[in-house]
């Protein structure tokens, strides 16, 4: 291995280190300021995650050959560099719509976890050793337990807390499982060099074939696919809005990161198995999403059905394995964080001024603030998968990479769910268009910080929509840089 | 010498033990046991790949540092959210705790 | 012939496993913490059997010390739920019951498979593990010097959201 020098390793994770100075400046500011802390530590956590993508982009880039750093541990590649932008972006969107949010924005520890959970986050799409991807794992989920269950005086949030964290300890431990047998059978906890042993063939397929069903576990679990899905509606119905934001994309997005890398890096000899694992899961998630998610009076757990269909979706994209499905995933991942992060956005800013989540409480919408009602219109037809909107691209080059990939079955389960969802989110635009309240001359409050945030979802879905080949080129090189060895 | 077998056996017991704790335990303190013998289930079997295979290297000793260290945050954090629970439900009943449906 | 060894890990495992089967089928829940703490001790002396002295007292440390502490403490705080009449496991555990059968048979087959399962020569010495070569690890940046410092993250993470949620505030005052 190459030896890098201290402060180039240093570096190199420049996000990471950006992330824990963030953590620690706001949980100092917490303590030194009682009254503005509700309407300055949202901004300091977006503004401190714009600096860290700011100075990673122009220090810490990966170069064109991949990179292994402290000690094997951690890769530099653009596959985890791009997936660290995606996260750092998910989480200053997050930190914004929790400024100025009566019941959080007062408890400085809501910026503090979510920094940290961040970090992990980062640290699952760029390392490459079961060590650290159970640690990053942790670092991610253990936050975001305690987030879901923040609001300690409502009773559905402390109880959403407690689900997510059995069902995720439970999923995490049987994970863990999967990865002692790794390190068990092969002696080494790096995965290229675990891949390269089971590619060479040097144990049977059943030990092999056990690891990757136990380690799917604790994978199907973040990204919520059916059938380990059931926790993901009581969870985002009870945690607070921002919270269930940042659990159906960045959270999801990490679960994918490390989903690909293991899947492509370390099984490729069962890759037959893995197609038919990943294809199944992906059907699964997409029909129980789907139809679950048409009889839904909540819009939460609205979304977080339809945030299970879309996983399924994406799944999609892992099940080709291909560059071109990794491709398509990642773009269809960009294109799905800001779109649900503005869905779940206009549902807290909803939320706070007509006291319920219910979908019939949008009635007027379209009047109250004809603002808010475009933002929503423009991202549930993103969701749909409408052009010109970012959701369209990311399902169109996700199909394509199944058809690529010789699944053209897999396609068409997909197209025809998608029509399905396309029901149900245009049940919500009717409410909010059509329908009548008596109250719809009141206007929605609205902060400035809930306005950036949003105006930016927005702005990046289209653009995501119209503008391809940039972000595309970002996915391809991403895709690219994963198997090289 | 005992063969390595029998600690292979012997951590699948523990883990199934323990993961039916948590699926078939109604208490959320129960169902946190449940996760404490798994997480003991993976440090047996660290430990005994590395005494039996691979005790040159020190990625098997790390890996069990790293279980203890993240069980241990783990359970804090499980214990506090249940406390916090439980003084708003005064419940700790899995099966009570069904504010959410559908 | 069962060496004196090997009947020690039999009556060692015979304990551990009948303790972790009472921890998941006691009535009352203090029953089942203390089945627990027997249970972490056994796993202490099975790591002490595998060549491991540090982790055998790291193992009495975290997990008796402390983790086991802090459940019966968290029992004892939510304290009617141990005082509970009715059964403690759901109605239908004969499925997870099935399930987990299934797949300790599964487990016990698959590795079975595996090459190296007879295998009955150790390669740690009779020394045990060097603690020193372990610290040195843990610091060591071409080591594991990364885990080391992010499990440090983790774990003020999940103090400060541990204190946070465990702390009953008045209404309007922090």
């Amino acid at each position: 291995m190459m030896t890098v020098p201290l402060g180039d390793m240093l570096l190199k994770i420049l996000p990471e280190l950006g992330l824990l100075v963030l953590a620690a400046v706001l949980l100092t500011l917490d303590l030194l300021w009682r009254s503005r802390r509700c309407r300055f530590l949202g901004w300091i956590a977006a503004g401190g995650g714009a600096v860290v993508i700011l100075l990673s982009l122009l220090f810490a880039r990966p170069g064109p050959e991949p990179l292994l750093l402290w000690g094997g541990m951690m890769r530099l590649d653009s596959t985890g560099f791009v997936f660290r932008m995606l996260f750092v972006t998910g989480m200053a969107i997050t930190a914004l719509f929790a400024t100025e949010n009566e019941g959080i924005c007062e408890h400085g520890e809501f910026f503090t976890l979510l920094v940290i959970s961040t970090l992990g986050m980062t640290l699952m799409a760029s390392v490459v050793d079961l060590i650290m991807i159970y640690l990053a794992f942790e670092t991610a989920s253990i936050p975001l337990y305690a987030l879901a269950g923040f609001l300690i005086r409502d009773k559905k949030s402390v109880e959403s807390g407690v689900k997510y964290l059995l069902f995720g300890a439970m999923t995490s431990a049987v994970m863990l499982y999967g990865f002692s047998l790794l390190y068990g059978f092969t002696g080494s906890t790096n995965l290229y060099e675990i891949g390269a042993q089971l590619s060479a063939g040097q144990l049977p397929a059943g030990l092999a074939v056990l690891t990757a069903l136990l380690v799917t576990v604790g994978f199907a679990f973040k990204v919520s696919a059916a059938p380990l899905h059931f926790w993901a509606p009581d969870v985002y119905e009870g945690a607070p809005t921002s919270v269930a934001g940042f659990l159906s994309t960045a959270s999801k997005a990490a679960g994918f990161a490390v989903l690909l890398r293991v899947l492509l890096v370390v099984y490729p000899a069962l890759s037959s198995l893995w197609t038919g694992l990943i294809a199944a899961l992906a059907v699964a998630s997409m029909v129980v999403g789907n139809l679950q998610a048409l009889n839904q009076k909540n819009i939460k757990r609205l979304l977080a059905y339809s945030s299970i269909a879309q996983a399924g979706t994406i799944l999609i994209g892992a099940a080709a394995q291909s560059d071109f499905g990794v491709t398509a995933t990642m773009y269809y991942l960009m294109a799905y964080l800001v779109t649900n992060l503005a869905a779940f956005g206009v549902v807290m800013v909803v939320g706070r001024a007509v006291g319920s989540d219910e979908i019939s409480a949008y009635a007027g919408l379209s009047r109250r603030s004809p603002g808010t009602a475009l933002i929503l219109l423009a991202v549930l037809l993103s969701l749909g998968g409408i052009p010109p909107f970012a959701g369209f691209i990311g399902k169109l080059l996700v199909f394509g990479a199944a058809v690529e990939a010789n699944m053209a079955w897999l396609a068409v389960v997909g197209v025809v769910n998608s029509v399905a969802a396309l029901y149900y989110y245009l049940r919500v635009l009717k409410v909010v268009y059509l329908d009548r309240a008596e109250n719809e001359t009141q206007p929605l409050n609205m902060t400035s910080a809930w306005k950036a945030a949003l105006v930016g979802c927005v702005v990046l879905v289209v653009v995501l929509g119209v503008l391809v080949s940039p972000f595309y080129t970002w996915a391809s090189q991403a895709a690219a840089s994963l198997i090289v060895y | 010498m005992i063969p390595i077998s029998w600690f292979l056996i012997f951590s699948a017991a523990l883990f199934c033990i323990g993961l039916f704790g948590v699926l078939a335990r109604k208490n959320t303190i129960g169902m946190l046991m449940g996760v404490e013998l798994m997480l003991n289930a993976v440090n047996i079997n660290l430990l005994a790949f590395w005494a039996y295979r691979y005790a040159g290297q020190m990625n098997g000793l790390v890996f069990v540092a790293i279980v203890f260290a993240a069980a241990a945050a783990e359970a804090a954090v499980g214990l506090a959210l249940i406390i916090s629970v439980y003084r708003r439900r005064t419940t700790v009943m899995a099966d009570e705790l069904n504010l959410m449906k559908g | 012939m069962i060496t004196g060894l090997q009947a020690f890990f039999l009556v060692n495992a015979l304990i551990t496993l009948f303790a972790a089967v009472k921890v998941v089928s006691s009535r009352k829940l203090v029953h089942a913490a203390l089945w627990l703490v027997l249970a972490l001790m056994g796993v202490a002396a099975t790591f002490a059997m595998l060549g491991s002295r540090f982790f055998s007292v790291i193992q009495v440390f975290v997990y008796i010390g402390a983790i086991a502490t802090l459940i019966i403490v968290a029992v004892m705080l939510t304290r009617n739920s141990m005082e509970d009449v009715g059964p403690q496991v759901n109605r239908g555990w004969w499925l997870p019951l099935v399930v987990v059968v299934l797949l300790f048979v599964g487990l016990v087959v698959v590795l079975s498979g595996w090459g190296d399962f007879g295998l009955s020569t150790r390669t740690v010495g009779a020394e045990g593990e060097n603690v020193m070569e372990l610290g040195k690890a843990l610091v060591d940046p071409n080591g594991f010097v990364l885990p080391f410092e992010i499990a440090s993250a983790l774990l003020l993470g999940a103090m400060v959201a541990a204190i946070y949620l465990a702390t009953d505030r008045k209404e309007g005052k922090r």
